[in-house]
């Protein structure tokens, strides 16, 4: 059972590139961590540097409150589940998982016992004799999480560990995942780049962009109180809507001249340039309205349905990217067919021209603070 | 390659037991002829076909009197494997060590370490035998095991070709062992060398080769005939002092030094296969 703490940690390579910038995080007893962002973010290199396996170039970074700066990976009692399993392909499953422990100078009895009873816990057990080349891409992965497991570490940390699996097995791991790590209560901090994947797993999620953390917080806090413009585009899928208008005397002008009759939520100077963020669904028809000020008048350039529900992908004049839509899945839209749109206040966010949130609410903007 | 031409698959066949055939022709010329007696040798033209004489020309090199050698074959046979496995293991247990070195850990001027490694495969043993035969004759080791085996025991060939191999270990293999607590020697023993096991029966072929066909350094540095080599004893027979050139002790050492070779490679062969069959790419 362990608590971690990130204080400043930087991390830079020998080659100039600073791939992490002063990284605070508090992750307590138990939690499961999910760290997200897009390609080349950091998020790799934060996990090899909580894992050791990268020198922290500044910072503290403590386990259970002992600092573990200079510990070697084996010291720190972690296990960490790679991209591509990194299983010794030479060993038997048995072998791969009892490795850490033979490593350890336990007895033979031991690890035989600890390995037979974490491979009944994964559904390994008919498999332990086997090579790894001989077991299927779902089997693999579960070897390697079985390979953590059976040393019970302090800490667990994924890597990406089910971007090589199909999409349907994804889904399926991901569940076994979030069961096991409830189960085994073991503090974790798990790295992908897939939303879904994060928002689905994650106790806290920390959303992470060019080394720096840009938010962190239960996935649905961060969803529905996204702080930066970037956390906002990038949870969500399709994503947010942005508007870029104009503030105006009473309400917003957008980017065709259209006037909107919007109250914002904060008192803005005349002609500042903002960023009215809208997720999908939130965009409604004005028929259903009738009360709203707010109104979008766009035509439907293409559709996706979706079963449940239908992706309008819509163009609203003097803007470039698409306005999308989420529609009810039986609506009877067509491409080329003009739509009246809108939304309610309290389901947009304002964003200011450096994509910081202006919309934010006391109790967001104190959750937003919580990784420290 | 395979072409559904039972034309071509005939031609292909017919073509490599003629090839075979043609390797083969030179080792059957030298049994059949290690059967013979001299008288025969001398009066006729290579023989194709066994004579009468096999059991007496054998026994006869393993009396110990082989052509005034002053050794017996079983003697020479043993000195060349001995000098053999001494530098296949030497070559192997050496560049094992270098090339993992040189590939896992970031040591001031490791690049330099390869490259220096590199360019002395540029050296044959030919251009500095003179430097070494002054070192190991100042040493005291001529005509002896250790001054046969030592100066041929580096090998930048096999540790340029297994550092290739160590390349193509993921990085995160060696990451996994980290986390795993394996040191460093516990890493070479658990993981790099069981994965690398094809590649060492393999040089141990190559190596083993060499060694067993070394010439000039062995013919430099021993005098004493307990020393004397397979190889290089041939060699003598050929120029025996009366003149006459005893073809059946000739042909029979030859056939006798082809044996050990051919049990490593047969030996070897096993491992190849099996490393093959359980590689994991
Ligand atoms: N060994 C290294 N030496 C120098 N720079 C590196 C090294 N590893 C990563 N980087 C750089 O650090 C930054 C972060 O890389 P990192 O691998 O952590 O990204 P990531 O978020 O894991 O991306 P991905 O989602 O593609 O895996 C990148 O700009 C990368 O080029
Ligand atoms: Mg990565």
């Amino acid at each position: 059972m362990a608590t971690l703490r990130l204080n400043g940690i930087r991390k830079r390579y020998p080659n100039g590139i600073t791939a992490l910038h002063d990284i605070d995080l508090d992750v307590v007893d138990g939690e499961l961590i999910v760290v997200v962002g897009p390609s080349g973010c950091g998020k790799s290199t934060l996990l090899r540097t909580l894992a050791g396996l990268e020198a922290i170039s500044d910072g503290e970074l403590t386990i259970n409150g002992r600092r573990v700066n200079e510990l070697e990976p084996a010291e720190r009692d972690i296990a960490m589940v790679f991209q591509n399993y990194a299983l010794y392909p030479h060993m038997s499953v048995a072998g791969n998982m009892g490795y850490a422990l033979k490593n350890r100078g336990m007895p033979k009895d031991e690890i035989r016992r600890r390995v037979a009873a974490t491979a009944e816990l994964l559904g390994l057990s008919e498999l332990l004799e086997r090579r790894p080349r001989q077991l299927s891409g779902g089997q693999r992965q579960r070897v390697a999480m079985g390979r953590a497991i059976v040393r019970e570490p302090q800490v667990f940390l994924f890597d990406e560990p089910l971007s090589n699996l199909d999409a349907k097995l994804r889904v399926q791991m991901r569940l076994e995942i979030r069961r096991l790590q409830k189960r085994l209560g073991v503090t974790s901090v798990y790295v992908t780049h897939d939303q879904v994947e994060a928002m689905t797993l994650a106790d806290r999620l920390v959303v992470m962009n060019a080394g720096r953390v840009e938010q962190c917080g239960t996935p649905m806090a961060l969803y529905e109180q996204p702080a930066t413009l970037f956390v906002a585009s990038f949870l969500g899928s399709p994503a947010m809507n942005f508007l870029p208008v104009t503030v105006h005397r009473d309400g917003v002008v957008l980017p065709n001249g259209t006037q909107l009759a919007l109250a914002l939520p904060v008192a803005m100077p005349e002609g500042r340039v903002t960023n009215l963020g809208v997720r999908p669904e939130h965009l409604v028809e004005a028929a259903s309205r009738p009360d709203t000020a707010a109104v979008l008048d766009v035509t439907v350039e293409m559709l996706e349905p979706l079963g449940a529900d239908m992706l309008a992908y819509t163009r609203l004049s003097g803007l470039e990217e698409w306005l999308v839509v989420r529609l009810d899945g039986a609506h009877a839209a067509h491409e080329g067919q003009r739509l009246s749109l809108t939304f309610s206040l309290a389901d947009c966010h304002v964003f200011d021209a450096d994509g910081r949130r202006v919309s934010m609410t006391e109790g967001a903007a104190a959750k937003a603070q919580a990784c420290q | 390659m395979h072409y559904r031409r039972p034309g071509l698959d005939r031609l292909s066949h017919a073509l490599l037991v003629l090839c075979c055939l043609l390797f083969l022709l030179p080792v059957w010329l030298a049994f059949t002829a290690s059967t013979h007696t001299p008288g025969e040798l001398y009066s006729q033209t290579a023989p194709l076909w066994f004579g009468e004489a096999g059991w007496d020309n054998y026994r006869h090199l393993l009396d110990g009197s082989v052509g005034g050698l002053g050794t017996d074959v079983l003697t020479l046979l043993i000195n060349s494997t001995l000098m053999a496995l001494g530098i296949a293991i030497g070559k192997i247990a050496i560049s094992v060590l270098a090339a993992y070195a040189i590939v896992f850990f970031a040591f001031p001027c490791r690049r330099l370490c390869f490259w220096l490694i590199f360019i002395t495969l540029m050296l044959p043993v030919e251009v500095r035998i003179l430097p070494t035969f002054e070192v190991v004759a100042d040493l005291g080791l001529l005509d002896s095991y250790a001054g046969l085996i030592l100066p041929l025991i580096a090998s930048a060939t096999a540790t340029f070709l297994l550092r290739q191999f160590y390349l193509t270990i993921p990085p995160e293999l060696v990451e996994a062992a980290r986390i795993d607590g394996a040191g460093p020697w516990r890493f070479l023993r658990d993981i790099l060398l069981p994965l690398s096991k094809t590649n060492l029966a393999a040089l141990f072929v190559i190596m083993f080769l060499y060694g067993w066909n070394q010439y000039l350094w062995p013919l430099l540095i021993t005098n004493d005939a307990d020393y004397l080599t397979i190889v290089v004893s041939l060699k003598r027979l050929l120029t025996s002092a009366d003149g006459l050139v005893p073809w059946q002790d000739v042909t029979a050492t030859a056939v006798l030094a082809m044996l050990p070779p051919i049990a490593v490679i047969l030996l070897m062969q096993r491992y190849f296969v099996k490393g093959l069959v359980d590689s994991e790419k």
